[in-house]
């Protein structure tokens, strides 16, 4: 990671005439495009993702919904495209989006490094997908889209000081899997704190991510930690069929991702767990009693990922716009 | 000094309590000498009521006070402190969830906020007050709001350690998401960054188990509600019923609701609330095992709000059932439900509780003096429950025991 970066956006001229932005932002752009061309190549459909809807994803870790007023009804903007994802496989079977998402993040995580209220996410869903075949299509993506930009851009790369030696064990693959309840235990073997029940901690994940010299899935988390659309094990209760992706050196979480509840009454049942009110989820609701595939699939954080690649110091750097939690900007 | 009345509630005694503190533990002093005070009959009350604190004639606590100080102890060595929730308290005592009835908006709730600050002891923000009276941000009725109530709080708080405040979220709260909005709002940072925010789960209330919310509200007001509640026009008038929905548990749900409460606020405390409902023992178990940090159990006898009459008299367990069924002390567990005096407060202690709230009398006692009512009222509560812990031989709230109680 760069030392001594700024901790907060400058004014946003200074920030998008800066040659470390613009490095920046032409990683992104290359990872983007590598991106697209893997997935269209792979047969899958690029979608437009909508911005407002009535509801969105209820999200997690305490951030807040923006509301909007459309003609008087309470509508949301996204917080992720997932319902919408899900949807959209009544028209294709593998589709992505490249969605905006807005989440007002609890204030503590205006100095994480990592969070930002507004962020994009490369979002892919796969009818029929299985976990397993999921996390595969996680890993290939990563794999070629780092490839194809370290390739592409060495100049950019050396302007940020950032040496390409570090992808050399990624653009391998073999992405370890560890599961949720593996990774508690070798955070407490070390001295960490780390609740068996819910999400592994910006601490603990930083632990992890420090150790490893690639990126690593964590799998398995328990019910409690995540939404209502990870679907829970058939074969061990409190188990969901999901993972994460853990960037190395730190860097930590890029991609969420699991395998989807497409059952109604198993849904509804896992909204009250979650304490939703039902009620409010109806269009999507609807269409789940009438069915939809069953599905599997991820979304990677765009400015998280630019900035593991990148080496940034912090996430904002990898937005032309950044607005941080709390902080008002442009 | 406003005219809120509570029928069937000692709301006199309550009100002289809030104008004259402490001595309002005792009979008139002016007709001492004069009058020859005992027992009365006939007293009206449920289980609680009717049961007697017992102190013992050989009190080994009290020589073990007795060697501590090196004087005979008195009622003023009792240490009240007690943590209820993750938050300390200067006495076992919290003001009870007052929500969006409108007896507790406004001008009330407020000072009643102001108060509780002032006092130190923790307090619970009612369900609805959010989709009801608004948040307090923008350009919004700050007073009536969740904002108001919380900058009161804050802004009376001593520079102690003690007080916090727990918020109440139910079914229609998840839908503006009111934990979210409070956690990540720049007015609850001195709280959370202070360890004294809680999010209470309301699984129900005391006075209409198995019902949700109810409030009575104008044609308008339910106009803007369509959709959000469940209105019924019963009363005419343009008066309407509005009621919330009670929401669907089971243990599964309760175990994961509570869960993702601890993920997704890690900084906030998680209370819990549950009605007096006949599986209430189970119900407890299963919150302390999924890491509530306080259990409340609100008595049948409770309720600030309103409910239909044929719940008042008949539909739950009385709290002192309640405390019976639970049985084993838990970690911290929290009951309310007609709870003005220091009698009924330490038998709620000694059967299992670790502190009592405050619905109705903490109402009454605001509205009698707006400045300081509840200040006199605790002040008085406090002194008659150092005054009855003493008598049972022990100096602290965490060490009377069922045997410091009879039941006829």
């Amino acid at each position: 990671m760069i030392e001594d970066g700024p901790t907060q956006p400058g004014d946003p001229r200074a920030h998008l005439s800066s040659p470390a932005t613009r490095s920046t932002l032409r990683i992104q752009n290359q990872l983007l495009a590598a991106a697209r061309e893997y997935l269209t190549s792979a047969g899958f459909t690029e979608m437009l993702p909508p911005v407002i809807g009535p509801v969105t994803d209820p999200g997690g870790r305490g951030s807040k919904q923006v509301d909007i007023d459309f003609y008087g009804h309470r509508y949301k903007l996204m917080t992720s495209a997932i319902l919408y994802k899900q949807a959209s496989l009544l028209a294709f079977d593998k589709i992505f989006c490249i969605a905006p998402n807005v989440r007002l993040e609890p204030l503590e995580t205006a100095n994480t490094s990592r969070h930002l209220a507004e962020f994009h996410q490369l979002d892919v869903e796969v009818a029929g997908a299985s976990r397993e075949q999921i996390i595969q299509l996680v890993e290939d993506l990563v794999v070629h889209m780092v490839q194809r930009t370290i390739a592409a851009l060495p100049e950019e790369f050396a302007a940020l000081g950032r040496d390409v030696d570090a992808f050399a064990d990624l653009v391998q693959g073999m992405f370890a899997r560890t599961t949720h309840a593996e990774a508690v235990a070798d955070l407490h073997a070390v001295g960490h704190d780390q609740s068996a029940d819910a999400e592994i901690d910006w601490a603990g994940e930083a632990l992890l991510s420090s150790k490893s010299s690639r990126p690593f899935f964590v799998t398995d988390y328990p019910k409690g930690s995540r939404g209502f659309y990870d679907r829970e094990s058939r074969t061990e209760a409190g188990v969901l069929r999901n993972f994460d992706l853990i960037a190395p050196e730190g860097f930590g979480e890029l991609c969420s991702g699991s395998e989807r509840t497409n059952d109604y009454a198993e849904i509804i049942t896992r909204m009250r767990e979650t304490g939703e009110n039902p009620q409010k989820y109806r269009w999507y609701l609807e269409l789940v009693k009438e069915g939809i595939p069953a599905s599997a699939g991820f979304g990677i954080g765009v400015e998280r990922l630019t900035r593991y690649v990148a080496g940034l110091d912090a996430v904002w750097q990898a937005n032309a716009f950044p607005k941080l939690p709390g902080v008002v900007s442009p | 000094m406003s005219d809120l009345t509570a029928p069937g509630f000692p709301g006199e005694a309550v009100r002289l309590r809030a104008r004259t503190g402490a001595a309002a533990a005792f009979p008139p002093a002016a007709e001492y000498g004069q009058v020859l005070f005992g027992a009365q009959c006939g007293t009206p009350g449920d289980q609680l009521d009717a049961m007697r604190l017992v102190p013992p004639v050989f009190m080994p606590q009290r020589l073990a006070k007795l060697i501590d100080l090196g004087r005979e102890p008195l009622y003023q060595d009792v240490e009240l402190g007690t943590v209820i929730g993750g938050f300390s308290s200067p006495l076992p005592v919290y003001v009870s969830a007052l929500g969006s009835t409108r007896a507790a908006g406004g001008d009330l709730g407020l000072a009643l906020s102001r108060q509780a600050g002032a006092l130190g002891i923790p307090m619970v923000i009612g369900e609805n007050v959010v989709p009801v009276n608004g948040y307090g941000r923008l350009d919004e009725d700050a007073g009536r709001s969740l904002l108001g109530r919380l900058r009161a709080y804050t802004e009376h708080l001593g520079d102690g350690p003690d007080g916090g405040v727990a918020v109440q979220q139910s079914t229609e709260d998840a839908d503006a998401e009111v934990w979210n909005l409070v956690y990540s709002d720049p007015a609850a940072r001195p709280l959370l960054d202070s360890g004294r925010l809680a999010f209470e789960l309301k699984v129900g209330q005391g006075a209409k188990p198995g019902l949700g919310g109810m409030t009575v509200v104008d044609a308008e007001a339910a106009a803007r509600m369509a959709g959000q509640y469940g209105l019924d026009p019963v009363f005419g008038e343009g008066r309407v019923l509005r009621s919330s929905s009670p929401g669907t548990f089971t243990a599964e749900i309760l175990r994961q609701q509570i869960r993702l409460m601890r993920n997704n606020f890690p900084k906030a405390r998680v209370w819990v609330k549950l009605i007096p409902g006949r599986d209430v023992a189970e119900a407890v178990r299963v919150a302390v095992e999924a890491g509530a940090d306080a259990v409340t159990v609100d008595g049948a006898e409770g309720g600030t709000g309103w409910a239909p009459s044929a719940f008042t008299g008949q539909v739950g367990l009385p709290l002192a059932e309640c405390l019976r069924r639970i049985g084993e002390k838990p970690p911290c567990l929290l009951v309310s439900g007609r709870i003005w005096e220091g009698g009924r407060a330490v038998k709620s202690l000694a059967l299992g509780a670790t502190a009592v709230g405050l619905g109705r009398a903490a109402l009454l006692a605001v509205a009698e003096d707006q400045q300081d009512g509840l200040i006199r009222f605790v002040e008085c509560l406090s002194m008659e429950m150092r005054l009855i812990v003493s008598a049972l031989g022990k100096y602290a709230p965490g060490e009377i025991s069922p045997d410091d109680v009879w039941s006829p």
